[in-house]
């Protein structure tokens, strides 16, 4: 780790100086899922939650190969999906498994570079913490 | 506006596992497993043994790191709100 004191960006995102940055999140947002002993009855349910993309209040912009929200129309970026992904589709795409029906093969890997991006207290988060559980 | 006081257990965190910024945490005494995003696992180290109002658990994390947020003290009691919700912390 290094111990440089300056200020550094990579892509908007803080990095660690000498005291690392803790973002407290907004007070709505959520970061906690509790996932109970009774999950195997549940997993199904996990697999069918969805991961909107983007956000609805983002609709309509499209998803760059980084995964970040960018403007309709921008040069080299995806236009979003026609439907949210369920929870086994992000997790097919995350594990390089087969690409969804009527999802763009090309725009796979930039779909799933936004789920990785997801914070919580955005829509899809908790399907997407769900999915890293260990099964 | 401090609010109310909270503790975890000592051991809260004695069984996690990193994952791709989350912490995976599994609860012996409930038999949860719990997934956390930060600021979570920061506020239960806060209050492992140690009891604390929202104004403590700034001042401890903020002794180890640079805080972001709007609304801290708002955001620490949802936190805390939201921890005690899983059974993460309970009050003294």
């Amino acid at each position: 780790m290094s111990e440089r004191d300056e200020d550094q960006e990579t892509g908007g995102r803080a990095v660690p100086t000498r005291r690392a940055v803790l973002a407290l999140g907004a007070v709505a947002a959520s970061t906690v899922v509790t996932i109970r002993p009774a999950l195997a009855q549940t997993a199904g349910s996990v697999l069918h939650c969805q991961i909107p993309i983007p956000t609805a209040q983002q609709a309509g912009n499209y998803i760059a190969p980084d995964g970040q929200v960018v403007p309709a129309g921008t040069p080299g970026a995806f236009a979003p999906p026609p439907r949210p992904l369920t929870g086994e589709e992000a997790k097919a795409l995350i594990g390089h498994g087969p690409t969804p029906p009527g999802i763009d093969p090309d725009a796979g890997q930039a779909y799933v570079n936004y789920i990785r991006r997801l914070q919580a207290g955005m829509s899809g988060f908790t399907c997407y913490a769900s999915l890293q559980m260990p099964r | 506006m401090a609010g109310s006081t909270y503790i975890a257990d000592a051991d809260v965190l004695a069984c996690t596992e990193l994952l791709e910024g989350l912490t995976i945490l599994f609860q012996a005494q409930s038999g949860r497993t719990h997934i956390l995003a930060p600021p979570a696992p920061e506020i239960l180290e806060a209050l492992a043994g140690r009891a604390g109002d929202a104004d403590a658990v700034l001042e401890r994390i903020g002794a180890r790191f640079e805080l972001d947020a709007e609304d801290a003290a708002g955001a620490i009691a949802a936190r805390l709100a939201e921890l005690e919700g899983a059974g993460l912390v309970h009050r003294p």
